[in-house]
């Protein structure tokens, strides 16, 4: 039972942290590039894209999750299992997500950003051979954070039908006065959280060259 | 090489700032030309238009017969490709070692494996950097990070590169040995150089032509050993007060002697012109100060110096001197 919801957690948090960064990268890059006087300077986009993504991170998770029912049974099929619940997981965590990585990616000191101009670099040459690389440790930071927040979330759409943790903490634990799987369920998820950060962290640190 | 025309550049803001002033300048090939100028002079500015890395707002910038203000994005691309361009800050890719930075343009250029490595291995050797190849920038010293930002800028072989305070950043002794390559590298290559400073040491070191920037304007432009010896604007008149010790000031022992400085240039500093001058018209002479240098090869001395005597005699001497290429000038 427990495994099971652990596997459930796993696979929700692991499937909306790897849609999140597919979609909330390109995005990030975007906002932090057509920014002024950087390479893909596009003002009205960058403050179009930045008003989006802020509405997004204002909507608090309970209510978006509610709200995107019909988009997740689009998607889905259904509203209710831990499948279904991957959708609103994975809306919640993009802006927050192009945020982070628009953050990464500002840090890049334009001295070596200028230095790929003179050599003759396209914006794109720049984004894949500048920005990205030498941002990786703080990238591979920010897609921790969100993982470690998507447990978190994942435990609150577990409370609703979704399955995994926290579900299991709310059926079990609390409306059969089970304190014992209350307990194991919030152990594994302080380990699961632990464990994420500090492969994370052990990774960027593994890229970080910059003193 | 290079053609500025009427170039004007401003930032608007809250306080416009005019940086550059019409300026027109000829920059000529495989000279190391130098531009000074205090802190805001516009130096950077005017280097950065070069490349287009600043448009100027009026005017316009030829580098080898290309029209650079009237490029678009792709054809600009294509020419910064031949134009090399090394910073006050290196600024080296921290994420990939001293080869793959030196690599990076030539990756740009669409250099194959091979050509690349073969390439690099060249460039490191020409920096003296080949035991540093899979070193990360983190793990290298300022003269060695300008050593592969050197190496990068020439990956491609470019016509031009250009130098914003390349050597702003390091000390004293690395500063010399980062100049000598530059003028290996301005020698073996044949290679137009651009250097934007504010150090005099720098122009005499390595310069042939200097231009001297002040708010904006382009005070003069000439021959180091020209614009040094007989600086022409007042601007650059200051700028050298202190680096030449030319406003030494010294007075004559006795009011009846004739102060001068002496400025002697290239063969004149071998000749014993001033034993000669007392021996011929017997006048007694008194050093006061004096420093022998050296602009690029051109060696160059100054001498003050106070003549004792009869008048006639030392209005000779001052005519012999004179007639012997020495610049005189009397202070009293
Ligand atoms: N991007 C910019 N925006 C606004 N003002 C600028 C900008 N770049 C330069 N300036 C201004 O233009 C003037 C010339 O600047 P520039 O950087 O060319 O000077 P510099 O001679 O290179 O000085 P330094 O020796 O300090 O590098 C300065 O007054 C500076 O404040
Ligand atoms: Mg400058």
């Amino acid at each position: 039972m427990l495994w099971d919801a652990t596997l459930e957690t796993l696979f929700m948090v692991s499937s909306a942290t790897v849609l999140a960064t597919i979609i909330g990268l390109p995005l990030g890059i975007l906002l932090a590039t057509t920014e002024e006087n950087h390479i893909l300077e596009q003002i009205v986009l960058n403050k179009a894209l930045g008003a989006i993504v802020n509405l997004g991170r204002s909507v608090p998770f309970i209510i978006l999750m509610v709200a995107i029912i019909p988009f997740t049974r689009k998607i889905v099929g259904t509203s209710i299992g831990t499948t279904a619940a991957i959708v609103p997981l994975t809306v919640a965590a993009i802006p927050f997500v192009a945020r982070l990585v628009e953050g990464a990616l500002k840090e890049v000191d334009p001295g070596v950003i200028e230095a790929a101009e003179s050599m003759g670099a396209s914006p794109p040459e720049i984004i894949y051979k500048v920005l990205i690389p030498e941002a990786l440790p703080a990238l591979v930071l920010a897609v921790t954070l969100t993982a470690v927040n998507l447990i978190g979330y994942s435990a609150m759409a577990g409370a609703i039908g979704g399955g995994g943790l926290g579900d299991l903490a709310i059926r079990f634990g609390y409306q059969r006065f089970r304190g014992d799987v209350m307990i194991q369920t919030v152990v594994i998820l302080i380990i699961l959280v632990q464990g994420i950060q500090m492969v994370g962290d052990k990774i960027a640190h593994k890229l970080y060259h910059k003193n | 090489m290079i053609i500025f025309k009427n170039v004007d550049r401003t930032f608007a803001g809250k306080d416009t700032v005019h940086a550059l002033k019409n300026i027109n300048l000829n920059i000529p090939e495989g000279k190391i030309f130098g531009i000074i100028g205090q802190s805001g002079a516009g130096k950077s500015t005017l280097v950065r238009c070069i490349n287009m890395l600043e448009k100027p707002d009026r005017g316009d910038i030829i580098v080898d017969g290309v029209l650079m203000n009237n490029l678009d994005a792709k054809e600009l691309r294509i020419e910064r490709k031949k134009i090399g361009m090394i910073f006050q800050h290196f600024n080296l890719l921290n994420s990939r070692t001293v080869f793959g930075n030196i690599a990076f343009p030539l990756e740009l250029a669409g250099a194959s494996k091979d050509e690349i490595k073969e390439k690099v291995q060249n460039l490191v050797s020409l920096v003296g950097l080949t035991d540093k190849l899979n070193a990360y920038p983190e793990q290298l010293s300022g003269g060695q990070k300008q050593r592969v930002g050197i190496a990068r800028a020439l990956a491609t072989e470019p016509k031009l590169l250009l130098c914003d305070e390349a050597t702003s950043a390091l000390d004293p002794e690395t500063t010399t040995s980062v100049l000598k390559l530059l003028q290996e590298i301005n020698e073996k290559l044949q290679l137009t150089i651009v250097i934007i400073t504010h150090e005099m040491s720098v122009i005499q070191e390595i310069c042939d032509k200097v231009a001297v920037l002040e708010n904006g304007f382009l005070q003069e432009v000439g021959p180091v050993i020209d614009v040094f010896t007989n600086p022409q604007s007042v601007a650059t008149q200051r700028m050298l007060q202190g680096f030449l010790a030319t406003n030494y000031k010294a007075q004559p022992s006795e009011i009846s002697n004739t102060l001068l400085r002496l400025t002697f240039v290239d063969k004149k500093t071998h000749d014993p012109i001033i034993s000669q001058m007392v021996r011929a018209y017997e006048l007694d002479v008194n050093i006061l100060f004096g420093r022998v240098d050296q602009m690029k090869e051109t060696p160059f001395g100054m001498l003050l110096i106070e003549l004792s005597g009869n008048h006639e005699k030392k209005e000779n001497a001052i005519t012999y001197l004179r007639n012997n290429g020495v610049k005189v000038e009397v202070l009293n």
